[in-house]
């Protein structure tokens, strides 16, 4: 094959050639054409409101997280042109993390859950406070959740919600809860044990971990567990207890006033009762249980609150359930003693007296 | 003709009946029988149309009978059903009160109440309480309609107090109520009489062990429920004058007394007065206070005999 139709191939072939040669260096010269200003340390920029804004991009570190094969037109796609005219749109994760992706990013629905979370909806609702992905993720330092330099590495999840929600976090860190998890207790709750992570919803949502419906079983998650609880001498039947009150009864019917764990113990300063600030010590009871039982005085921490009749450790009222247990089988085997033997002789009165003995087939059926 | 046939056919004359048939085929035969026929052929003819008449006789006379019989069954059956209920009548006697029937009215219908609205509580888990509580109108309604309920027995069981002291009635049955040594003798000669050992029933008065029974059962339950219950009413009370503990109490006994009274409703009280088969479904007694003679005479020989006495007392001249 020769003549002009084999010069037009080749010709097309030297074309391509080099324009994915140049494209390639294009593309590898792109990060170091940024980092020509963002790589230096100390490129800020003053906004209008006073505030600064740090510029400065570490490329080491982007090259240790999860994104350590990625570029910064990956991500920030809208940058076409050096320097760039406008400031860049923030970063919008969901180009790689979706449902279906070919890149490899992980395939997880998140995204959905987060578009329905309290934080989704008010970000999609235009609130500039709103928390993105980068917020509790971090942007160029990305790492997973198990590696503990990572912002979302579960011990690290009360700072980062904290940098938002800061009152409520000394509040976390003041509980018994925050204390164990800052001594490195693995079992110790944080944030996203009880809120959730991408799915966290207001408590007023009736499909929230935290709403009044659903607190009982989401501190149960740790509290009927045997196994966690015997190592911290707490007594696992807590949420049995609960369940078993009228607190508990009228919760499960629906009645969304009566108490819940967090109505008594609150929910993020929990302290144990043997703390003279917690809400549940003895001297803090009449002001605990005022708040729904106006007038409530010292004599409400006169007996126990969380009762099981059926054990010895609920003192007089496990001799009454005794009591009534035996008094209840006595009775009713006396009854059903006198009804059988009323019965029998029923039975055989009625045999001695010539009748068909009952269920017998009487001969006037008989064909 | 046709009484005749009737008369013979129910005197089974069956000689007189076809006699009688092959004299109606002859006449009919009278004159019509062809010149060409034979003797032989004629008499033939005259069997046939003959047994042919008597077929038809038959099925009438049995159409008739059957229409008689009939007319004479529902004539019986109606008069016996009148025989009856004009026995019926005679044969019931008042033993209870209006005043103590509405009573028990009052009782039982705020027991039902709390029962209803109650128990769904204590066995909260089962689906069965979910629903009714559903149907009732909520948590929110039933509490209200249990309250409702321990008004009306709070008031019932002081009225009965009340009435017990009031009333002469009252204080003549109270007395007959009270167990005597008798009882507990009654009781044992009824197990073993059940047993077989003893070949007669022990002879009850106004009141047998097992009524008196039910009626303390009451009392106990009664004092228990009420008072357990005005406990959990006024919880902010009772905690601030006693303590929780006394609370709790209060609640472990209202629970457990709850399930006992009902339990012994459902099947000793039930069982006496409706599922016993001499009772089955149920005696009418609650509502009009009567209790037939042959009942009377069974289950209150002593009381029956008093009656008796009284009634001929009564009647002489």
């Amino acid at each position: 094959m020769t003549g002009p139709s084999m010069l037009r191939l080749r010709r097309i072939l030297w074309v391509g050639l080099v324009a994915a040669a140049f494209a390639t260096a294009a593309y590898a010269q792109e990060d170091v054409r940024c980092l020509s200003c963002h790589g230096k340390p100390g490129f800020r920029k003053t906004l209008p409101s006073g505030q600064v804004l740090e510029l400065f991009v570490d490329p080491n570190l982007l090259r240790l997280s999860v994104h350590k094969d990625k570029h910064c037109v990956d991500c920030h796609a809208d940058v076409s042109e050096v320097p760039h005219p406008v400031t860049p749109q923030p970063v919008n994760c969901r180009r790689c993390h979706y449902n279906g992706n070919t890149s490899g990013a992980p395939q997880l629905a998140k995204y959905l859950e987060f578009e329905r979370s309290v934080h989704g909806k008010a970000l999609a609702a235009g609130n500039p406070k709103a928390p993105t992905c980068q917020d509790c993720h971090g942007s160029h330092f990305i790492l997973p959740g198990s590696d503990p330099r990572s912002r979302v590495f579960r011990a690290n999840i009360p700072q980062v919600c904290g940098t938002c929600h800061l009152k409520i976090f000394a509040e976390y860190e003041a509980s018994i809860h925050g204390k164990a998890l800052a001594k490195g207790n693995p079992d110790a709750p944080v944030c996203t044990s009880c809120h959730g992570e991408h799915n966290i919803e207001k408590p007023e949502e009736t499909t929230s971990t935290v709403n009044p419906r659903h607190v009982a079983n989401t501190c149960a998650k740790c509290h009927d567990k045997v196994v966690i609880m015997e190592k911290y001498g707490v007594n696992a039947e807590q949420v049995a207890t609960y369940e078993e009150s009228f607190h508990g009864i009228a919760n499960e019917f629906g009645v969304l006033k009566a108490a819940n764990c967090a109505s008594c113990h609150t929910a993020h300063d929990i302290l144990p009762p043997s703390d003279p600030r917690s809400s549940v010590n003895p001297a803090n009871i009449p002001k605990t249980c005022g708040k729904c039982h106006p007038g409530a005085n010292a004599n409400f921490a006169n007996g126990r609150i969380h009762i099981d009749a059926k054990d010895k450790s609920a003192g007089i009222v496990y001799w009454v359930a005794l009591g009534f247990k035996i008094l209840t089988l006595s009775t009713l085997a006396g009854l059903f003693i006198h009804i059988g033997l009323d019965l029998y002789r029923k039975i055989r009165n009625h045999q001695k007296a010539g009748g068909a003995k009952p269920g017998a087939p009487s001969s006037e059926i008989q064909p | 003709m046709s009484e005749a046939v009737k008369k013979a056919w129910s005197d089974q004359d069956t000689r007189a009946v076809s006699e009688i048939v092959q004299q109606a085929a002859s006449s009919a035969l009278q004159g019509e029988i062809p010149a060409a026929m034979t003797a032989d052929q004629a008499d033939r003819l005259r069997e046939a149309l003959a047994s042919e008449l008597a077929g038809e006789v038959a099925l009438d006379v049995r159409r008739a009978a059957r229409a008689f019989f009939e007319e004479e069954r529902r004539r019986e059956k109606a008069a016996a059903k009148g025989r009856a209920k004009a026995g019926r009548d005679a044969d019931m006697v008042e033993r209870l009160s209006l005043h103590v029937r509405l009573q028990h009215m009052v009782l039982f219908s705020s027991c039902i109440l709390l029962i209803l609205t109650g128990l769904p509580i204590k066995f909260h888990e089962a689906a069965v309480s979910v629903f009714l509580i559903d149907i009732m109108g909520g948590p929110d309604v039933t509490r209200v309609l249990h309250r409702i309920g321990a008004v009306a027995l709070t008031f019932i069981g002081l009225y009965h107090l009340f009435y017990c002291l009031a009333f002469e009635e009252g204080r003549k049955t109270f007395g007959q109520l009270i167990p005597k040594p008798q009882d507990a003798k009654d009781a044992l000669h009824q197990i073993l009489y059940f047993l077989g050992i003893k070949k007669d029933r022990p002879l009850f008065g106004r009141f047998s062990y097992v009524e008196k029974f039910d009626y303390w059962a009451v009392y106990w339950g009664m004092v228990v429920m009420i008072t357990s219950g005005y406990i959990l009413w006024f919880k902010d009370v009772t905690i601030n004058q006693f303590g929780k503990f006394v609370f709790d109490i209060g609640r472990e006994a209202h629970s457990d007394e709850a399930l006992l009274a009902t339990l012994a409703i459902v099947i000793w009280h039930f069982y006496n007065v409706h599922f016993n088969p001499h009772k089955f479904p149920g005696s009418l007694t609650w509502l009009n206070g009567k209790i037939t003679l042959r009942e009377f005479k069974e289950e209150h020989p002593l009381e029956y005999e008093e009656w008796k006495a009284s009634q001929d007392k009564g009647s002489a001249p």
